[in-house]
């Protein structure tokens, strides 16, 4: 009971602070609507018995992407002075777009409504995750850590490329 | 509570970061929501799959969103310094 309770207003949350960035005139305050976001959903995962991704959730994306964010934030002051273009009608559009989305979602998922769950608090160890990634997972999470590199290389390659020779 | 609604939760978030990403044109307010969008697709993976083994594959996507916020924000900043803008609508050519 709690747990569904605790799902909801997780979800709610998170639900607000997406709602209130998209509204958010100021940079720096949409990050911090979105580092709610974020919370919230690692709230979700701790209701959800996935104690593991809540910490890794709270250290990865509030933690590292969101200092990445921000200081990018700060590294370009074009951010700050940019008019918004007003393109009403785009936005329009682009909210419909959005909601025709979700409606096919919520439709094409309407067969999932007579599975029944009930989230019960129960402790998914980290044994059991690592068992996965080194098991069933092995060759996956080894490709992972090629994209990371890739990621890693890209990223200097970039940063390299603004300096001009 | 069905699965139904725990799925409704994570396609109201994902609609909800993609109205973001359509409307707003900043480059890197894009990359929050599409950020945001990956968290909803997570959201899912974890509440419909409810063992270690989807757990495992929500890790995994996790380490991937932080790669593609990493070379995102660097083809941002490219972008912001040669073109002096961050909005969308105004980079429009494609020669370096």
């Amino acid at each position: 009971m709690i747990l569904t309770a605790s799902i909801y207003l997780c979800a709610a949350l998170a639900a607000l602070a997406t709602l209130l960035m998209m509204f958010q005139r100021d940079p720096v305050k949409a990050a911090m609507f979105m580092l709610t976001a974020l919370l919230a959903t690692a709230g979700l995962y701790l209701a959800l018995s996935a104690q593991l991704l809540a910490a890794l959730q709270v250290i990865l994306y509030a933690g590292a992407i969101m200092t990445l964010f921000t200081v990018a934030l700060m590294a370009t002051p074009q951010a700050w002075r940019d008019k918004p273009a007003p393109g009403r009608a785009l936005k329009v559009l682009g909210l419909a777009a959005a909601a025709v989305i979700l409606a096919e979602l919520l439709k094409v998922s309407y067969i999932l409504r007579s599975v029944k769950i009930s989230p019960e608090f129960s402790e998914t160890g980290t044994l059991g995750v690592a068992r996965e990634l080194f098991g069933r997972f092995a060759f996956q999470f080894e490709l992972l850590s090629l994209v990371i590199i890739a990621s890693i290389v890209g990223a200097v390659a970039l940063a390299m490329k603004r300096r001009p020779a | 509570m069905s699965a139904y609604s725990l799925s409704a939760i994570s396609f109201v978030l994902f609609a909800l970061a993609a109205a973001g990403f359509l409307t707003c044109g900043n480059l890197v307010r894009m990359l929050m929501f599409l950020e945001l969008m990956l968290n909803a697709a997570n959201i899912a993976l974890v509440a419909l799959g409810q063992s270690a083994g989807s757990q495992a594959y929500a890790i995994m996507l996790l380490a991937v969103a932080a790669a593609e916020a990493g070379v995102g924000l660097a083809l941002i900043m490219t972008l912001a310094a040669s073109f002096k803008t961050l909005e969308a609508e105004n980079i429009k050519e494609l020669k370096g």
